[in-house]
């Protein structure tokens, strides 16, 4: 699963796709401490993510294995929020210590 | 899903029966910030009828193929659907009813 950001949100009323109340979010691909990349995918949101929360995002088909996208049209999914990363004794990611 | 442009329409006569029928667009990537093209194009299918000028999110791989206009069909890039606002960070960079 890739990191990312939360940023903020699509708006689309013309859709393919047939999940009710889908809520996109503008997803920014970012490393390990939070730090974006400056490359944008738009997520379908499964978890009522907020702006500034980093995400594990899933892709490919295998975003199809959850209730509300099977058989549906959808590739990039926010599938969890991310607390804490740790790496060799150091804290990347806090959630209960980033900026708001 | 990533966003993009949509830049005009790619005609083919002579291709595999199975893609018959089906519209064919000309997409750009383009930052959802700024709004500008990458100069990173690809083709891909209407399922929404996006017309050009258009923004756009399109899926790729697999799930190019489960939309209606698509079951079946050799497709690896669908247009979902047609953006309407793109909000980063609590502003607006792109509302669509302001850009007509």
């Amino acid at each position: 699963m890739m990191l990312a950001r939360v940023r903020g949100t699509v708006v689309a009323s013309r859709r393919a796709d047939g999940i009710g109340g889908a809520r996109y979010l503008l997803v920014e691909d970012c490393g390990p401490d939070g730090k974006g990349r400056g490359e944008y995918l738009v997520a379908l949101d499964m978890i009522d993510a907020e702006r500034g929360q980093l995400v594990m995002l899933a892709q490919g088909s295998s975003c199809r294995w959850t209730y509300r996208t099977e058989d549906q049209p959808m590739d990039t999914l926010a599938i969890g929020v991310v607390d804490q990363i740790d790496s060799g004794g150091a804290v990347l990611w806090d959630e209960a210590g980033r900026e708001r | 899903m990533v966003i993009a442009r949509v830049r005009g329409t790619v005609v083919s006569t002579h291709k595999s029966p199975s893609m018959e029928g089906l519209r064919l667009l000309l997409l750009e990537k383009i930052d959802p910030v700024g709004l500008g093209g990458k100069g990173d194009f690809v083709v891909a299918i209407d399922s929404v009828g996006a017309n050009a000028g258009e923004i756009v999110f399109f899926v790729t791989g697999s799930s190019a193929r489960l939309t209606e206009a698509t079951k079946g069909r050799p497709t690896d890039a669908t247009v979902i659907a047609v953006i309407d606002a793109i909000e980063k960070d609590g502003s607006y960079t792109y509302e669509k009813a302001r850009q007509e």
